[in-house]
């Protein structure tokens, strides 16, 4: 592999994607690719934040769910309620989010392994029963939130750069992250649990500190994209389907790579897109997702990035930690 | 006092057949530390072939269970060689497997989806809505003969484990699995037996779903969660323990349904999935579950 440039390439890259919202004159389909975009940047926020705890400290969470729809139905009732802008909110719901990630942590994290993906899976479910019965957020019916004033265009620019934003920042705090004390430590976690804790590692507080902290662009990206969407409903977040793209996305990436989960979620999103404008959004998207995983569960278990790296073909310009 | 006994029948009734529900789950976890988390889904594949035989053929969902269960055998073999033979002692194999079901939930889910649409379903032979009358107590005909089938066959693979050569293998490699092997057990071709009776218990337990309880593609997530969260409390690869916590939850889920209303009974699989993962992770009767 000749050096390339990696820091100019991404520069540009960054650069480029700042400036798409600018292309609205020129371009007929700028709602439509704005739209991908959005749905890219969100998944590259969610599972970069995801991957804190599922790749780096190897717990699989499949509840992540909860985090997105904490963020989304906190800043949704805000704006309805008290006519908050979840711009302004985002962050705060993140920051709750990371509060209600320590709690859920504390119980959840006594147990391992798949103990632990059941708990999650249990969350998930008993968080959807909650929601569809809460009538202050509009119960199964769901909740509509006041449009966005501005301009359509406009509107989607703005929402656009606010998820930018979002993948950018987690990106960067997965990146900060991996490079750490802290996420060496969680390193061990995912290698081996008792030698980690042998070792003096205080694994607990560990596991425990990585699960909140990868809640927080989880709801940040809800929050984002509940404006957006302007309507509610519980299934909208809590879906086994998004769970099952939580998990999807950064294992075919390569889990607990930096750049993994950010090619994952740009394949998958990009295939779907693909597949429901050639095929129509059938449930035959769900046979694709479930095969795509089984696939790479059996033969390429690090994914991407990892299986890549394996045998030292990794391109520099994906190698992100 | 007679609404109680009246609850605690019903509850009872039902955890006869959770019980069914949950054995195949269980014995594949015991033998092989496999968590199939599709067993839910398969159990649902076995309600839509009861529900197929019955409306082609008018067989009574009792009666497909002789066409559920080796339908069912053979899938569970024919995946076990597929996905989870070559699987097989890698590093962290138990949560692999757990995600390896996850997609097969998945596949299974959208499969349906596509060949039966999302429509809810359910059979309805004569005594799915005929009940007998003791005084003041009622009992729902179906659930009763529900209810009697999961015992008779949950009996019979207590015979099957204890008194068969293929059931003395079975109970060999759960117990381990090395010292199976070397005392002359072919562990894989057990192994894939195993996987069978395991979904064939689910192909069992869906023909009876498929006149206690309406179904529908997406619905097999919320009986995965009671089921996991019956074998969690018994003790994960018990299958006494899985008797234990069928009747036990079933009875306390049905007091919340009739107390709190129906919306709040799965509430109780979720909470006690909770509490024993916290307070007693091997369970009642249980091996331990680490990675």
């Amino acid at each position: 592999m000749g050096r390339t440039p990696r820091g100019l390439v991404l520069g540009a890259l960054l650069l480029a994607l700042l400036a798409t919202p600018l292309s609205a004159p020129f371009l007929d389909s700028y709602n439509y690719v704005l739209q991908v975009m959005i749905v890219m940047f969100m998944w590259i926020a969610m599972t970069s934040s995801w991957n804190i705890i599922g790749g780096f400290a190897g717990y699989t969470s499949l509840g992540h769910g909860v985090f997105f729809a904490l963020g989304g139905y906190l800043s949704g009732s805000l704006f309805v309620y008290l006519g908050l802008s979840p711009f302004l909110t985002a962050p705060l719901a993140g920051l709750v989010a990371v509060g209600v990630g320590l709690l859920v942590g504390l119980i959840t994290l006594r147990t391992r392994g798949p103990s632990f993906i059941i708990s999650t899976i249990a969350l998930l479910l008993m968080t959807n029963l909650l929601i569809n019965n809460w009538q202050f957020v509009g119960g199964a019916n769901g909740m509509s939130l006041p449009l966005p004033t501005l301009p359509l265009a406009a509107a989607k620019a703005s929402f656009y750069y606010a998820m930018l934003v979002a993948a950018v920042g987690s990106v960067y705090l997965a990146y900060r992250v991996k490079r750490s004390k802290f996420g060496l430590g969680l390193r061990a976690v995912a290698e081996d649990e008792t030698k980690a804790e042998v070792a003096g590692i205080n694994t607990r507080m560990y596991k425990i500190a990585a699960f909140a902290l990868s809640a927080f662009f989880v709801a940040v990206a809800g929050a984002v994209w509940a404006y957006s969407l302007a309507y509610l409903r519980p299934v909208t977040f809590l879906s086994i389907a998004i769970a099952a793209d939580f998990v999807l996305m950064p294992i075919l990436g390569g889990r607990g790579t930096v750049a993994g989960p950010v090619l994952g979620s740009v394949l998958i999103v990009g295939v779907n897109e693909l597949s429901v404008a050639y095929f129509g959004g059938t449930a035959l998207n769900l046979v694709a997702t479930g095969a795509l995983l089984l696939v790479v569960l059996l033969f390429f278990p690090q994914g991407i990035v990892g299986t890549l790296r394996q045998h030292r073909r990794l391109p520099r310009i994906l190698d992100w930690d | 006092m007679t609404n109680a006994l009246q609850t605690l029948i019903l509850g009872l009734l039902l955890g006869g057949v959770y019980a069914l529900m949950a054995s195949g789950l269980t014995l594949v976890f015991g033998v092989m530390r496999i968590v199939n988390l599709a067993h839910a889904a398969f159990v649902t594949v076995g309600a839509y072939v009861a529900y197929g035989v019955f409306t082609a053929f008018r067989i009574d969902p009792l009666l497909s269970i002789l066409v559920t269960m080796p339908a069912l055998f053979v899938l569970g073999a024919l995946l076990y060689r597929l996905l989870y033979a070559g699987i097989e002692g890698s590093h962290r194999f138990v949560e692999m497997t757990v995600l390896v079901g996850f997609a097969l939930a998945l596949i299974t889910e959208g499969l349906l989806v596509t060949l039966f649409t999302g429509i809810y379903r359910s059979t309805r032979p004569w005594y799915s809505t005929a009940s007998f009358e003791l005084g003041p107590l009622f009992i729902p005909e179906g659930q009763l003969y529900a209810s009697g089938v999961s015992v008779v066959l949950l009996a019979l693979l207590w015979v099957f484990l204890h008194f068969t050569r293929t059931g003395y293998a079975i109970r060999a490699t759960s117990q381990n699995r090395t010292s199976a092997q070397i005392v002359g057990v072919n562990v894989r071709r057990i192994s894939t037996v195993a996987f069978g009776v395991g979904l064939a218990l689910a192909g069992a337990s869906g023909s009876l779903m498929s006149f206690l309880f309406t179904f529908f593609p997406s619905g097999h997530w919320q009986w995965i969660a009671i089921l996991l969260s019956l074998i969690v409390l018994g003790g994960l690869g018990s299958l006494r323990g899985a008797l234990v916590g069928a009747f036990g939850l079933a009875v306390i889920a049905t007091f919340v349904s009739t107390w709190l209303g129906q919306t709040w009974s799965p509430l109780t699989f979720f909470l006690a999935l909770f509490v024993i993962l916290l307070v007693r992770p091997h369970g009642i009767f249980g091996k331990e579950l680490e990675a």
